[in-house]
């Protein structure tokens, strides 16, 4: 490693005849799968010299469940179940494409009810989600106080979440064809309670004018901070190009300064019917991966209120087949989850269970560009890079 | 009734059902019905530039078949010529008449590994399945990390799931499994060994509904069925 000394230093060093040219041993440094900033079970095995990694290999594989195999002995509705445990911080969100792709291949017309609540709760949970990053990170960082704050808005978005479908982190509540009628009834009572239930839309509304106020407090408490910004700013920078290449997805993409956002360009929800704005960053650095997702939980409660202002009246349900059969064929349909692309590639052969599901996984991609991303930083900053990618290790492992 | 059913009586319910169901959902037997213009028009224009006359738009689902030898080349065309930068995902699909798992095909089909590489656009929806065929006698593909950077991870999963060999990978070692594991888990002929020891009881359960154990509720159901059907 070479390094500028101090021009005494250096004086002082050439006198007394020694080398200037340190000689350092590249070391090895064992991260994880037990490490706090791996959020789960990741390892990395960086090569450093001195504080600077040379390179790096991310071990996974720890939390692989072989969903992918699982589903080739399960039903489709039994599916649904699986997908939850994906990426469990935002569980609803995982359920979405793969209904609109059974859907797709079924051609089920599902009432614009269902899809409402749908999407209102699919932003929940990237709000729930997003709130994770806002207390993990700047915890990360050394700032403990956001933690209490995001957590306790968290803890009410998930009542919310909760309320309706009965599960705070596995809802298990789409049905191919709508949503399950809410929890709380027998078949006497299906008639009744298979609606939202009471006050949902009222207190989800003002949960949701509380949600600014709450990224104000948040913005108040991190962005202005120095240490944050100097451990953040311009660390880890990811070029648009490189990430696409990569596949990165989502939040991380739109830090890189691409503005793509699937709820934008494909129409598995009818976000077409919300006016949001997509938050996109300049640099692609930590600072703005942070700056993005803040701006996504405001955003997603402005569709949230959006949506229940004209929530269209109607059955969760389309008419389905008791046993459900998905048609010959193959489909991919992806969707903007909180962590980013999620897709499923679903190959029928007009039976009961799939024969091949393949999960497109955000996490998993966005977490493939580490190797390069890592390379030539300092070990402080890939504390920094890892937390602002916003991975979930069930995402990652499936 | 207080026993499960047998079996004969399960699928007879079982297909009474989705019979029931068919009248309201038009066209499920004829998959081509919901390719759109737009996607077949895509489709058409991909498979024109990487010289293939093999293409389908079925559900929303653009996809281009290319031979095996020109694959990184078709890659590449598609990623610079059409302008699909993004790379989604890589994986591939094992068309087999023989399965340990599952349920086996209906008609029979030619015994390969398709590999697939989904690639799209960032600024609209454009988007593309490319796929290729592999032997299952020797299966192996040139790889596509100098196009993609993200087709590392991807390629050793496929690598290790299915046993396909990625030509000019610069690290093919295994990603999820441990290094000692033998065997490819998603090949067909992989059984699903818990599943050998037991059979997956969730598979009956649609035909055990409440109503076999209480008569009422399951009477109120059929009532509000009818309903639904008038």
């Amino acid at each position: 490693m070479s390094q500028t000394l101090d021009p005494q230093a250096a004086a002082h060093l050439s006198e007394v005849a020694v080398s200037v040219e340190l000689q350092t041993a590249d070391m090895t440094l064992n991260i994880g799968p037990q490490h706090p900033s791996t959020h789960g079970v990741l390892r990395l095995v960086a090569k450093i010299d001195g504080e600077r990694i040379e390179s790096v290999q991310p071990v996974i594989g720890y939390m692989h469940r072989g969903y992918e195999k699982l589903a080739e002995v399960r039903t489709y509705p039994q599916v649904t179940a699986l997908v939850n445990r994906i990426d469990w911080v935002s569980g609803f969100a995982n359920e979405i494409p793969l209904m609109a792709a059974l859907e797709r291949l079924m051609e089920l017309e599902v009432p614009e009810r269902a899809l409402s609540i749908r999407l209102i709760l699919t932003e929940l949970a990237r709000i729930s989600s997003h709130l994770i990053f806002m207390s993990s990170y700047p915890l990360e960082l050394g700032a403990a106080t956001p933690l209490m704050h995001a957590l306790r808005e968290r803890e009410r978005v998930l009542e919310l979440l909760e309320g309706v479908t009965g599960g705070r982190f596995h809802p298990n509540f789409n049905r191919i064809g709508g949503v399950k009628p809410a929890a709380g009834g027998g078949s006497t009572m299906k008639k009744v309670s298979q609606d939202l239930p009471q006050g949902f839309l009222a207190e989800t509304k003002a949960a949701m004018a509380r949600m600014d106020l709450i990224c104000d407090d948040l913005e108040d408490l991190v962005s202005g901070n120095e240490i944050f910004m100097a451990r953040t700013k311009d660390v880890a920078v990811i070029p648009a190009a490189k990430a696409m290449a990569f596949g990165v997805s989502g939040p991380n993409l739109r830090a890189s300064g691409v503005g793509f956002d699937l709820r934008k360009h494909e129409n598995y929800l009818p976000y077409h019917k919300y006016e949001f704005d997509i938050p996109v960053g300049e640099n692609g650095d930590c600072w703005d991966r942070y700056q993005v997702r803040l701006e996504e939980i405001r955003q997603a409660a402005r569709i949230i209120n959006q949506a229940i202002d004209d929530i269209p009246p109607g059955p969760l349900q389309a008419k389905v087949p008791r046993v459900i059969k998905v048609p010959r064929g193959e489909t991919y349909v992806r969707a903007e989850n909180p962590k980013g692309e999620m897709g499923y590639y679903v190959v029928s052969d007009g039976g009961r269970i799939p024969y091949r599901l393949k999960i497109r996984s955000a996490s998993f991609s966005n977490l493939s560009i580490l190797p390069w991303a890592l390379k030539g930083l300092l070990v402080p900053d890939l504390i920094a890079l890892l937390g602002s990618l916003d991975f979930v290790l069930g995402d990652v492992d499936r | 009734m207080t026993t499960n059913p047998p079996d004969e009586a399960v699928s007879a319910k079982g297909e009474e059902a989705v019979d029931e169901g068919a009248e309201s959902v038009a066209g499920v037997t004829e998959p081509d019905t919901s390719s759109d213009p737009a996607v077949a028009e895509f489709a058409e224009r991909i498979a024109s530039l990487v010289g293939s006359d093999t293409w389908s738009a079925d559900f929303g689902n653009a996809k281009v078949q290319v031979p095996a030898v020109s694959w990184v080349e078709s890659v590449d065309k598609v990623r610079s010529e059409a302008g699909l930068e993004f790379f989604s995902f890589l994986s591939a699909i094992d068309w087999s008449n023989e399965v340990e798992v599952g349920d086996p095909l209906e008609s029979r089909v030619s015994e390969r590994f398709e590999v697939l590489v989904r690639l799209s656009s960032v600024e609209n929806n454009d988007a593309v399945t490319l796929s290729t065929d592999v032997s299952k006698e020797d299966p192996r593909l040139a790889s596509l990390v100098d196009v993609f950077g993200g087709a590392n991870w991807h390629e050793r999963e496929a690598a290790e799931m299915f046993g396909i060999e990625f030509e000019g990978h610069p690290n093919l070692t295994k990603l999820y499994l441990p290094d000692a594991f033998e065997g490819f888990p998603l090949r067909k002929s992989f059984p699903l060994l818990s599943r050998e020891v037991k059979p997956w009881p969730g598979l009956v359960d649609v035909e055990d509904q409440p109503s076999t154990e209480n008569p009422e509720a399951g009477a109120d159901q059929e009532n509000a069925e009818s309903e639904e059907g008038e």
